[in-house]
């Protein structure tokens, strides 16, 4: 194979470049935030009217470990009670499971181009 | 080339491609040791929990022992192509030359994410601590944390900049510090000496037990990662070890090792003081479990030594993802997959510091406009993906250069075995994610593949083709 | 408590600081050495001088 020399990369197209990069990065993190999707938030499914620790479900160890923690248990009560919903549609964990494949797939492919590349200029071109 | 003594003075870190100013070789196996475990047992001080939280104490465990494998899987492969493939840039330059070029941007990538999102999570943590100093004291209003966080980046980059010795060696004491608190924690509040206050039957009985049930324990994978996550950075510093081949191993698995004890001893002792609910959740309930265990202890020498253990964790992580993922951007630069900018060696700190500087604002982004399960959930999943890349990488690695075609400093036992049970176990632990942070994993990938995108149909022209294969190996079988 | 309010002051000034050490230094390196000497670290120096990988 020929050899390849790369072009010289100018000032300029390093700066656009990392500004390139960054703004990728930060749009990453930030617009799933932005958009308000980030995080499963846990939710109160069934609140308690003037809470005790017997209604929220506390045994005598577990409100007394409340309460050297500073608790009481009206305090306490969105802590205790907030869970997570695990429901999920099989359609959606498809979507996952293609969206990781297709991804793997993809760089696997391209990286085994440019692999062949590499090999060939350097082992074969002497 | 022979009479080349790369220990001596003049000749350290500069070699016979024209290096002209490199990396300092100075570092030994404890400080491997230091730079894997100081990263990492900052999740033994905070974020685990949000393991209970998914899935209950005992789903904590279990996937905090699952996660242990996993783990153990990684240390045992990173170890074997690392000590083959010693360079700065760690999984980065062994995907280089072994998968190609486009995985190998991908993996950089995935490490200076995955560090760099850990070490605005441990600057958002020791902010919070010093607020929680200041409350103790006597202080009224809230204390402004911003300038508590900011002065954690900046100093250890600064230290970073300065040099990788006392870098690593300041980790090294403040790592051994943070673990002996676990210890010490450990031995002073379960009856070894004193009396026990631990309760776990009644702390973890019927509901309390497995509150969301068996996919709790699934789901409690996510953050069960948490507890090692960064144990594979030990390979970024192998352009600066004195003996890469021996060292690296050696402190990795010694580093697996402390860590998976660390993991076991603070669920005991936490679980056993904390309701789950109040320790589950990291953000309203308790951010830094181990310290308040120490607090229900009632000791007050408990509560200091615990409150300095998480401030040291907190740093020495911190100060190990600066140095981690400096490297990696430094490499990536050097290679041009990034510009070439950053390929610059301090002539006289021999650090790579434009990556280092480069690096502190975008910390310092994150680690001031962004949720702490926000910030640990992208660096886990850019941990992830490397998890995931690893036993495609070990597989093809044993494949193109089988074992006697090459040295390697380090084998490791039963292949295919560990390559296997890592991506079955990386498989598991993507569902986990989904559950409950699906959002941010398509959000991720998406970007990841934007990237690849503009790194295969742009970026890879500056990048020269042959030359970026530097390992003195045969043709790989196949080609 | 005033104590903490001085301490945030102290913070914000390390962390200038601490910055602006390195920027000044970063600069100063920029201008005294040439391009070449600072980017001309190559990968796998150990390995050519060190290791042949034969068996």
């Amino acid at each position: 194979m020929a050899h390849y020399t790369p072009p010289v990369q100018g000032k300029m197209g390093q700066l656009i470049d990392v500004i390139v990069l960054v703004v990728l990065t930060v749009g990453a993190l930030f617009v799933p935030l932005w958009m308000g999707l980030a995080g499963s938030s846990k939710t109160v499914a069934t609140p308690v009217e003037n809470p005790t620790w017997e209604t929220l479900g506390q045994n005598p160890v577990q409100a007394a470990q409340y309460e050297a923690l500073g608790y009481d248990p009206a305090g306490a009560h969105d802590l205790i009670l907030a869970r997570f919903d695990y429901s999920f549609s099989v359609s959606a964990v498809l979507i996952m499971v293609v969206v990781i494949v297709v991804y793997y797939a993809l760089m696997l492919k391209f990286s085994e181009s440019e692999y062949r590349d590499v090999i060939a200029e350097k082992f074969d071109s002497k | 080339m022979a009479q080349t003594n790369i220990g001596s003075k003049t000749m350290d870190g500069m070699g016979p491609k024209g290096t002209k100013v490199g990396l300092l070789r100075v570092l030994g196996p404890a400080h491997v040791w230091a730079l894997g475990v100081g990263i990492v047992l900052v999740g033994e001080y905070m974020g685990w929990n949000f393991a209970v939280g998914k899935g209950g104490a005992y789903a904590a465990l279990i996937a905090c022992w699952f996660a242990g494998i996993l783990y153990t899987c990684v240390a045992m492969i990173d170890s074997e192509v690392t000590s083959t493939v010693a360079a700065a840039g760690g999984q980065y330059t062994q995907a280089k030359h072994i998968v190609g070029p486009l995985m190998a941007f991908n993996v950089g990538l995935y490490l200076v994410f995955a560090y760099t999102m850990l070490e605005a999570g441990n600057a958002i943590t020791a902010g919070y601590l010093v607020s929680v100093v200041a409350g103790m004291s006597g202080h009224e209003g809230a204390l402004d944390q911003r300038p508590f966080i900011i002065l954690v980046i900046m100093s250890l980059a600064w230290l970073n900049y300065r040099g990788v010795l006392a870098t690593l060696t300041f980790n090294l004491i403040i790592t051994a510090i943070a673990f002996v608190a676990i210890l010490v924690l450990f031995v002073a509040t379960t009856g070894i000496v004193g009396a026990s206050i631990m309760q776990h039957g009644a702390l973890m009985e019927g509901a309390a037990a497995l509150p969301y049930g068996w996919i709790g324990i699934l789901a409690a994978m996510h953050f069960g990662l948490w507890f090692y996550l960064g144990i594979e950075g030990t390979t970024q510093a192998a352009e600066e070890v004195r003996s890469p081949a021996r060292a690296l191993p050696f402190g990795t698995l010694a580093g697996i090792m402390t860590l998976l004890i660390a993991a076991t001893l603070t669920w005991y002792v936490c679980v056993g003081v904390l309701p789950w609910e109040f320790l589950g959740d990291g953000v309203n309930g308790s951010v830094a479990p181990l310290f308040d265990t120490a607090r229900l202890s009632g000791s007050t020498g408990l509560v200091w030594l615990l409150g300095i253990g998480t401030l040291f964790a907190t740093l020495a992580s911190a100060n190990g993802c600066i140095n981690d993922a400096s490297r990696a951007w430094f490499s990536m630069g050097r290679d041009k997959y990034l510009p070439g900018w950053f390929g610059a060696v301090h002539p006289t700190y021999r650090t790579p510091y434009r990556a280092i500087i480069f690096l502190v604002p975008i910390a310092l982004i994150f680690a001031l406009g962004a949720p702490l399960d926000q910030v640990i959930t992208f660096s886990i999943l850019s941990g992830l993906l490397g998890y995931t890349f690893m036993p495609l990488n070990i597989i093809m690695f044993r494949r193109k250069w089988p074992l006697n075609s090459i040295k390697r400093g380090y084998e490791h036992p039963f292949h295919p075995v560990p390559a296997i049970v890592l991506l079955s176990l990386c498989a598991i632990t993507f569902f986990a994610v989904f559950l409950g942070y699906g959002t941010q994993l398509v959000a991720m990938i998406g970007f990841y593949i934007v990237v690849s995108l503009w790194f295969h149909f742009w970026r890879y022209r500056f990048v020269s083709r042959g030359a970026q294969f530097t390992m003195p190996w045969p043709k790989p079988k196949g080609y | 408590m005033q104590t903490w309010n001085y301490l945030e002051y102290a913070a914000w000034g390390l962390s200038a600081l601490f910055g602006l050490a390195m920027l000044v230094d970063w600069f100063r390196t920029d201008t005294t050495y040439s391009e070449d000497v600072l980017t001309s670290s190559r990968e796998g120096e150990l390995e050519a001088m060190t290791e042949e990988h034969k068996v």
